[in-house]
């Protein structure tokens, strides 16, 4: 009798602590969310190396909430201590105002709180971007600086969306958060939000995220919708070949450049210098390597899970992540806009010399939105390559986003 | 009154700020963000212009210091001394530095170290030797 009655005390209690008696309705909508996510990144493919660990983290916290619960200490009477088997004598007192005895028994934070410091401390957004560095080839960029201008005019969706985010009732601080998704940079979305509105990360980098990964849907519209047939055929003249002393000159002039006006920047853009002085420079050639593969890809595990994992669905379903996404996407778009007008600007000055499709690619997204505008412009000639000339406004898009999350840092006050 | 209704709506997280604290705000990122982003890049296009500038000439001249073999070229290492001083049709088919240092030092170990040998000129032959002509070399040069 005794076992069947210790035998049924236990599966009790593992029933008590399971899931079916601690989560909420919440939690279940946001693995259903967690799981079409994850069909998205396997079977679409969109952006799968962030989006898999995303949706995983964000079904591992609703089914799991304590994986993200920050370290404790639980108040145990001796009694409680004696059945949990805890060793009292290493253990600070508190004694009530009746003159119980309490224990303070520490309680441990869960995985994922511990790899999420990383994200919170804004250390993870800046390793990222030395893998980017690593990776990324500024001679388009250096061999036509104008394109400097495209990646600029695609960064005003960003200050725009910071009226309209305002107005719809969010903090000053929130704002410049949300408004940082019309950069389409990721890494940069992160850091922005972790020293603004950490509050609304989750939201913030899904839907910033989910924009990049849907570059291909959303320009194309708005990039046929303000040029021209005869616009979009424009076939730009190729492009100088630029010396590996400019190449190696580069990082360095911006890195001194952007963190002497700009400190706020400065981790960002330092971090992404850095990682292409380290390409170009061609004599650490194995940190070049690690930096770009290994880091990055270690890097890129902790900072998807984590960030999915403040997706929990007491927070993350509110109107106001309905807003955030709605608001990214006019960011976003108005950036795509933006870069196209300035690209019709330069049509026109350049007496159509530019063709105007290359403005879209100033959003970062990098490689993707240059892609977009070469698919684009090869749709009017299919004899037209776009791809080096939009890598220019491409990567001046990363400096320009990294500018923009600098002067929003400045300016509203945290 | 219907102002105030309005900033309620819109002001559902933010109810310190009224509509003219937000409009303030906004305006002010606006024109910072546009003004800041954009000096700050126009500032790196012309940084970036002017060191390809500066980088583009310094390699410019520098090729035009390796073209300038109008000048004799004096080789010498104390005991005997070459000098190579190109014809003007030769300017066109240029002889590399390096063959003319080995045709130098071949000029001087036929010559030995007594004599003081000069190269006024290196011509490329024509179109080479006929075909009958390379037998004949071939017939006579051969190690037998």
């Amino acid at each position: 009798m005794e076992i069947i009655n210790g035998f049924l005390d236990a599966v009790y209690g593992i029933f008590q602590g399971s899931g079916l008696m601690t989560l909420n309705y919440q939690n279940y909508i946001m693995i259903a969310v967690s799981v079409f996510l994850l069909y998205l990144a396997i079977k679409k493919q969109y952006e799968p190396l962030l989006l898999l660990p995303i949706a995983f983290g964000m079904m591992l916290v609703n089914l799991y909430p304590a994986i993200m619960e920050p370290p404790s200490v639980q108040l145990l009477t001796a009694e409680q201590c004696q059945a949990m088997s805890i060793d009292t004598a290493g253990h600070a007192q508190r004694i009530m105002s009746d003159g119980t005895v309490l224990y303070e028994n520490p309680v441990y934070g869960g995985l994922l709180y511990y790899l999420y410091q990383g994200v919170k401390l804004g250390i993870y957004p800046p390793l990222i971007f030395l893998g980017i560095g690593c990776m990324t080839d500024f001679g388009p960029l250096i061999s036509n600086p104008k394109s400097l201008i495209l990646g600029a005019a695609a960064q005003i969706g960003i200050f725009v969306t910071f009226t309209g985010a305002i107005f719809l009732g969010f903090s000053e601080s929130q704002s410049g958060a949300i408004a940082i998704i019309g950069g389409a940079d990721g890494p940069t979305a992160i850091f922005v939000t972790t020293k603004l509105a950490p509050e609304l990360l989750g939201s913030i980098a899904i839907a910033a995220y989910s924009y990049m990964a849907l570059v291909p849907i959303i320009q194309p519209p708005i990039m046929k919708l303000l040029t021209t047939k005869k616009e979009r055929a424009v076939v730009m003249e190729q492009l100088r070949p630029v010396s590996k002393l400019e190449k190696i000159m580069f990082p360095v002039i911006v890195v001194i450049l952007i963190s002497i006006f700009l400190p706020d920047a400065a981790p960002l853009v330092g971090m992404l210098m850095l990682g292409n002085l380290f390409k170009e420079s061609g004599v650490v050639d194995r940190i070049a390597k690690a930096a770009q593969n290994e880091l990055m890809n270690i890097i890129t595990i902790f900072l998807g899970v984590t960030v999915g994992a403040t997706a929990k669905g007491s927070t993350f379903l509110t109107f106001d992540t309905i807003k955030i996404i709605v608001l990214g996407l006019i960011a976003f778009s108005m950036g795509t806009a933006f870069g196209v007008l300035f690209g019709k600007i330069m049509y026109k000055l350049t007496g159509g010399n530019v063709n105007p499709l290359i403005g879209s690619a100033g959003v970062s997204a990098v490689p993707m939105a240059a892609r977009v505008s070469q698919r684009v412009g090869q749709q009017e000639n299919p004899g037209n390559f776009l791809l080096m000339h939009a890598m220019g406004p491409n990567v001046a898009g990363v400096i320009g986003s990294a500018v923009a999350a600098g002067v929003l840092l400045n300016v509203i006050p945290h | 009154m219907l102002q105030s209704a309005f900033a309620g709506f819109l002001g559902g997280v933010t109810a310190e700020m009224d509509i003219t604290q937000k409009s303030i705000s906004a305006a002010k990122v606006i024109l910072t963000g546009f003004v800041v982003v954009f000096s700050m890049l126009l500032l790196l296009i012309l940084i970036i212009k002017l060191y390809s500038k500066i980088i583009s000439t310094a390699q410019k001249s520098g090729k035009k210091k390796l073209e300038k073999i109008d000048e004799p070229v004096k080789i010498s290492d104390g005991s005997k001394s070459a000098v190579f001083a190109p014809s003007a049709d030769d300017d066109d088919d240029e002889i590399p530095e390096e063959v003319v240092a080995v045709i130098a030092a071949a000029v001087a170990s036929l010559y030995g170290t007594g004599a003081k040998p000069k190269i006024r000129s290196i011509k490329k032959s024509g179109g080479g030797r006929s075909a009958w002509a390379n037998a004949g070399v071939l017939n006579n040069t051969r190690p037998f």
